[in-house]
């Protein structure tokens, strides 16, 4: 009995030394601060262990389309490459400092499989920079960026260089219209990084005051000070704020049809 | 207290400009904030009956970066606001009430304080 007591103690002082340290700023939160071995080893096999786990059974569509290919080729030079490099070609300056950088996806497809580079790209990585590319590309478009990366392995640098300078723009293709999804929403405006600005209940987040508080938002009358507040109105201001308002601070975000129309009806259930 | 009450009333009938101190009377500004009926639209704690959602809330709006979304927040930016609101932004359906500068000022104090 005793012995348990004394062990409970002592796991309650290594927590309050824990504790205190984090509090009193011991952490040292640089990027020059490298991870130790240990603790690179446990968030690496701790991510890849999670992707593995949760792409199980992701059937994948044929991927060896050259069509596709190509369209994931532009795709990844658009919005990959900034991050991740290509054959070839390294990243912006700006990823080559982050801690932990963005890994070399030429090498990836050696050792992942369609469906866990899919549901990678889908829903991101916590605690990178890694975002859930579900809110930027649409289904179609993700499984092009699978396609060229699970390509990648087998492109020559300069054949990628020649590729990328001759890829078009890819087209933007609309997605079917689905109905109002809340709980979508609520993941939708994690995604946008409303709560770097808004207080949101159920948000996790900065909640800093830059703008308005949105709690209670459904018995809100006007949006921005200038909108009638109704959940169609709510999803324009959300697309396109200086449309409605030109001084606005709120900046334009890029907000989807579908997502503004999600975020609109997970504010609707705010009371 | 209820002398103040008056006072404000009676300073709000004559509708003349009152010597203010520069930073503004807190307590006026409460009473103020209800003489001008600010609560028709906004919540406002401390504010009797102040707690319509047409507006934001106005608890803790002195923490705010940007005031109705297109001015950056300051006691002398609240006050300007408060006092013409179309001239920051001309769609805003906040209304010009026609508060002098001396009660806008007092009201602006309030509100940095408000919690």
């Amino acid at each position: 009995m005793r012995r348990v007591l004394l062990t409970l103690a002592a796991v309650a002082f290594a927590g309050l030394l824990a504790a205190g340290a984090l509090v009193g700023g011991m952490y040292d939160i640089s990027a020059t601060d490298q991870h130790l071995a240990p603790t690179y080893w446990a968030v690496d096999t701790a991510s890849r262990q999670s992707v593995k786990l949760r792409a199980r059974g992701i059937a994948a569509p044929p991927l060896d389309d050259a069509a596709r290919i190509e369209r994931g080729l532009a795709l990844y030079r658009d919005h990959c490459v900034q991050c991740h490099g290509a054959p070839g070609v390294a990243p912006e300056p700006f990823a080559l400092g982050m801690t932990p950088s963005a890994a070399s996806l030429v090498h990836t497809a050696r050792t992942w499989t369609a469906g866990e580079v899919y549901w990678t790209v889908r829903n991101g990585f916590k605690m990178t920079g890694m975002p859930a590319w579900e809110f930027r590309l649409t289904e179609d478009e993700l499984w092009d960026v699978v396609a060229f990366v699970m390509a990648m392995p087998a492109i020559a640098p300069v054949e990628y260089k020649r590729r990328a300078a001759a890829a078009p723009a890819p087209q933007r293709r609309p997605e079917p219209a689905r109905p109002a999804d809340a709980r979508r929403g609520k993941v939708a405006i994690q995604q946008y990084a409303c709560p770097i600005c808004h207080e949101i209940p159920g948000i996790v987040g900065a909640n800093k005051p830059v703008g308005p508080p949105l709690d209670g938002w459904s018995r809100r009358g006007v949006i921005a000070g200038i909108l009638p507040n109704n959940p169609a109105n709510l999803e324009r201001w959300l697309r396109e704020p200086q449309a409605i308002s030109p001084e606005s601070a709120m900046p334009d975000l890029g907000v989807t049809e579908r997502d503004a129309r999600d975020i609109a009806a997970y504010l609707s259930t705010l009371r | 207290m209820r002398v103040a009450a008056a006072i404000a009333a009676l300073s709000l009938l004559a509708a003349c400009e009152r010597p203010a101190p520069a930073a503004g009377d807190r307590e006026n500004g409460r009473l103020l904030l209800r003489q001008f009926g600010c609560g028709q639209c906004h919540r406002i704690p401390g504010v009797a009956d102040a707690e319509s959602d047409i507006g934001p809330s106005l608890a803790r709006v002195g923490e705010r970066a940007y005031l109705g979304g297109v001015l950056p927040n300051s006691p002398a930016n609240l006050a300007a606001w408060i006092r013409d609101p179309q001239r920051f932004d001309p769609r805003t359906t906040m209304p010009n009430l026609g508060v002098t500068e001396a009660h806008a000022r007092d009201m602006a104090a309030y509100l940095q304080e408000a919690k």
